[in-house]
């Protein structure tokens, strides 16, 4: 860790604590099905570091699991639920390559806390062809238009797509490029990227 | 948008086949690295030097240790001698660098590994890593790079060489050209972080790491961890991007490794993206001073190229392109040279077109500042220069079809008619400009292996410790097989990137296909003669095997790269298979070329530079897939954009660390700043590279396109632009 890092973390008890709480109120409105006596950790002194229960619903299915309160939705969904389609490029939400959907709109999972994830609907690339394997339209066309190299990239990049597509901007290449540009492609398959995103978005029917 | 995507098959053009893993790639199920789930696995955290130079003093790891889930810190202290001092791949061994791994308390470099932390969570790992409290004592001041007045060059002669007189040529000449260029330091940052996890189990180790060199870091950890070889194996199923920046062992693997044993448990680390920017190699900033002289008609009469290149204390490290740049055009007269600057910087490595990109920066503006200079058009400039035979060794290229991918290009690009002065094109409030240079990149092959297994049912398993890092290797090889022995590439399956297969070269040097293909070739050459088939024309293999009765047949074959020594395929087993070629051959110079036509638009009031057009035609011989080539050099010529005017790595020169160490402040090309860029792939016939014709596409397509864009500018505005990266206050 470099000094120039250092500054960014977390590091005094009380930000901690104002973080814990923050995320805390969050989830209230959950507690009720996620079947967790969250707030007793309200009332008594937090201890930041203990491990929180979360509910998690992601592709449909609803995950219990244990969480650091700093842990991110991203590392979340990589390390405890074993879904690790959506991809961490920087942790600092300048990459896109953690893109999910969250209630039906492109978040960065690694700027979202777990914890706040609860209550709310998380779609992974793993969630989107259908049970028979059929590939979402958008998977489709990233394989007919060749939208990739190393694949890293991908996941985030399909995802941001299909919501690009949801939000009424895969209109022209033009507006395609501006609100794709979210999502970085080192291997630069930006063209082809462009050529998918208006090839699915006829399919999608948006 | 681009209309030559998909090229189809044509002469020297295979079939533009979709990608081996796609399906994987869009479902999310290709597991990299940081994605193998392993039972129990710990999480480590590096700590990294916050001073350029100067010693560890002391570490206070007292709050650390106190963390709940703290397992273990490795220090230089704490770690023994578990880590072996070994040389560098410059020095004959296997390291990106000389420095050993937590090797003492010196202190080379801003982000060298100075502690490791293992814990139960990434979070608290990350935490006790804040907690580390380091004590330096900061030396001298560190030297940054180039710019400080400290820093003193060196020569290298080795990559020093003259032919003919070029100081009387130079003197006498008509018209000269004399400039100054430099390029920044740049970071491959790859979208995949530099993720290591290992396991121990009965005394072996398990690596799972992207990695271009699989065997490179197997051997390299049993010299480093004094194990034999076969105790180590290292899978590298699917690469995030790598650009050279994942080519060699660096520190981390060794320290995960030792982690992992000392705490019984698998341990996975995954280093920040600033972290990135020490963990491996980069592009070291390079200066050039170059001279040209030239007949009233354009030919060359003289040609000195003279480059420095900042490197490391530890280690001596030059691209030393002049090797290239010198052999594009003829001339009698020609004097190269080759400096390094030791700075207090971790050491240098490569980065997808290495010299290629910053010195064929210097020359092809250069070759553009003598256009202009008389009054005569760059292509035509390129024209008069071209030459079949290299003008210092007076070798044959193996193929040249340069002046070919300018006329295919400049035809695609509409180049005819361009005003020839600067300032002239005019789209409302922005200033239009067009320019061109040649591209150019080495053909390198090395030895490989490869085994390939034809079953009865039709099916056929193809293996090599190739690399698949984005530029097709599954799909080339399971294509290859599939040709050579007539199935359908449906029925082929394929398994690279893991040390247990047959091995491979380093996938640098965009020598993979051009290495890994010949071997694949050989094995369905001897599958083929099994079943009594002729050998080198299309065959369906399936009649004779049916008739053959045999189940399985299976075939491993070793191929030796032109230029290698005959004992060098003990290399191959000791990962030490690199690329041979390019202009290091005793009989011939091995080229790709192509030629880039840029269309640039600088905004009258604003300065803002956008880049509406880019067209590139390259001669690269056999193109076996059209589909991941074409990917290959687009995405190559959107780098040259980056080089051009985006990518820099920032330093702070009172520690000598990158101030923009991160994805928001290293700028990449982004969606947005890419508009049409097209890449035309002009057929080649090149029976002497190597057995399947190939000369590679990985980084050609980086290489003329800063230049063009610089030659643009300055036809747009009349402002010459000799630094990189071009930007709106060159322009003021
Ligand atoms: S990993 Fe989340 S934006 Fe980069
Ligand atoms: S496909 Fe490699 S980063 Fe996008």
């Amino acid at each position: 860790m470099s000094d120039s890092e250092r500054k960014t973390e977390p590091v005094s008890k009380r930000r901690r604590n104002f973080l814990i709480g923050s995320a805390m109120t969050g989830v209230v409105p959950v507690i009720g099905w996620a079947g967790q006596a969250q707030a007793t950790t309200q009332a008594a002194p937090v201890d930041a570091r203990a491990a929180l229960n979360v509910a998690l619903r992601v592709n449909g299915r609803l995950h219990q699991v244990q969480v650091d309160a700093r842990m991110t939705l991203l590392d979340a969904l990589r390390e405890e639920i074993g879904l690790t389609g959506a991809k961490k490029g920087c942790d600092h939400g300048q990459c896109g390559a953690c893109t999910v959907l969250v209630d039906g709109r492109r978040e960065l999972a690694c700027l979202t806390l777990a914890v706040a994830a609860q209550g709310r609907e998380v779609v992974t690339i793993e969630g989107l062809a259908a049970p028979d394997g059929t590939l979402h339209p958008m998977q489709e066309a990233f394989v007919a238009q060749d939208a990739f190299q190393c694949g890293y990239c991908t996941p985030g990049q399909i995802l941001s797509a299909i919501s690009c597509v949801h939000e009424g901007h895969a209109t022209s290449p033009d507006q395609v490029r501006e609100y794709m540009s979210g999502n970085l492609c080192r291997c630069a398959a930006y063209p082809n990227i462009v050529a998918a995103v208006l090839q699915a978005s006829q399919q999608m029917g948006d | 948008m681009t209309d030559t995507l998909f090229p189809a098959a044509t002469g020297t053009m295979g079939q533009p086949e979709r990608r081996y893993e796609a399906r994987e790639k869009v479902t999310g199920s290709a597991a990299y690295a940081s994605d193998v789930k392993l039972a129990r696995t710990a999480h480590a955290y590096l700590v990294t030097s916050s001073i350029g130079r100067g010693r560890l003093q002391s570490f206070d790891l007292t709050a650390a240790r106190a963390l709940p889930g703290v397992i273990d810190i490795l220090t230089h202290e704490t770690i023994g001698d578990e880590i072996r001092q070994t040389p560098s791949i410059y020095g004959g061994g296997y390291m990106a660098d000389t420095l050993r791994p937590l090797g003492s308390a010196e202190i080379a470099h801003w982000g060298q590994p100075v502690a490791m932390v293992v814990a139960e969570t990434y979070e608290a790992a990350r935490e006790a890593a804040n907690l580390v409290v380091v004590s330096y004592a900061a030396e001298v001041a560190p030297v940054a790079g180039m710019g400080s007045s400290v820093a003193t060059g060196q020569a290298l002669d080795p990559m020093g060489f003259a032919v003919g007189d070029f100081d009387t040529a130079y003197r006498t000449a008509n018209v000269t050209v004399d400039a100054n260029y430099t390029t920044p330091a740049q970071h491959q940052n790859p979208m995949e972080l530099f993720a290591t996890q290992c396991v121990w189990e009965a005394g072996r180790l398990t690596v799972h790491e992207p990695s271009q060199y699989v065997n490179n870091v197997k051997f390299g950890l049993a010299a480093q961890l004094g194990l034999d070889p076969s105790r180590i194996r290292v899978i590298s199923t699917y690469v995030g991007g790598a650009f050279g920046a994942k080519g060699f062992l660096t520190h981390r693997t060794a320290l995960v490794a030792v982690a992992a044993r000392r705490i019984g448990r698998p341990v996975k680390l995954v280093p920040t993206r600033a972290q990135g920017f020490t963990v491996s190699g980069y592009r070291a900033e390079t200066r050039h001073h170059v001279q040209l002289a030239a007949t009233q008609d354009g030919r060359l009469t003289a040609l000195r190229h003279e480059g420095w290149e900042v490197t490391s204390r530890a280690d001596t490290v030059a691209m030393g392109a002049v090797s290239m740049t010198a052999r594009l055009y003829a001339c009698p007269n020609i004097t190269a040279r080759v400096n390094v600057v030791a700075a207090d910087r971790s050491t240098p490595g490569f980065m997808r077109a290495p010299g290629e990109m910053p010195y064929a920066f210097a020359m092809e503006t250069a070759l553009d500042e003598l256009a202009h200079k008389l009054q005569m058009d760059p292509v035509a400039l390129r024209r008069v220069n071209d030459t079949q035979t290299e003008p210092v060794g007076g070798l044959p290229y193996t193929s040249r079809s340069l002046m070919l991918c300018f006329d295919t290009a400049a035809a695609a690009f509409g180049w005819q008619g361009r005003p020839s002065e600067p300032a002239t094109m005019r789209d409302g409030d922005w200033q239009v400009g067009w320019g061109c240079a040649t591209a150019f990149y080495p053909t390198h092959a090395g030895n490989s292996a490869a085994r390939v297994r034809l079953s009865a049912d039709g099916r056929v398993h193809v293996e090599s410790a190739g690399h698949e890092l984005g530029q097709g290797m599954y799909t080339m090889m399971a294509q290859v097989a599939a040709e050579e022995l007539g199935v359908p590439i449906a029925q082929v399956t394929v398994a690279l990137g893991d040390t247990d297969l047959p091995p491979a070269v380093v996938a640098g040097g965009s020598s993979s296909t051009a290495s890994v293909a010949p071997a694949i070739m050989a094995a369905c050459d001897a599958i083929r003669r099994r079943l009594g088939i002729a050998t080198g024309v299309p065959a369906d293999v399936m009649p004779a095997m049916e008739a053959s009765g045999l189940g399985t047949i299976e075939e491993f074959t070793e191929v030796r790269a032109h230029g290698t020594a005959p004992d060098s395929l003990r290399g191959l087993y000791r990962g030490m298979a690199l690329p041979a070629g390019g202009v290091h051959l005793p009989d011939r110079v091995q080229f790709a070329l192509g030629a880039q036509f840029v269309e640039v638009r600088v905004h009258r009031r604003t300065r803002e530079i956008r880049v509406p057009r880019v067209i590139g035609a390259f001669a690269a011989g056999r193109i076996i897939n059209p589909r991941t080539a074409h990917g290959q050099l687009v995405g190559g010529m959107i780098w040259g954009i980056g080089s051009a005017l985006h990518e820099h790595s920032e330093i702070d020169t009172r520690n000598a660390s990158y101030i923009n160490a991160n994805l928001a402040d290293y700028l990449v090309p982004v969606n947005a700043d890419v508009a049409d860029v097209q890449a035309i792939m002009v057929e080649e016939e090149d029976r002497l590279v190597n057995r399947a014709g190939v000369k590679g596409v990985g980084e050609i397509g980086v290489v003329g396109v800063a230049a063009a864009i610089s030659n643009a500018i300055f036809h747009a505005t009349g402002i010459r632009v000799r630094d990189l990266p071009i930007r709106i206050e060159h322009l003021m």
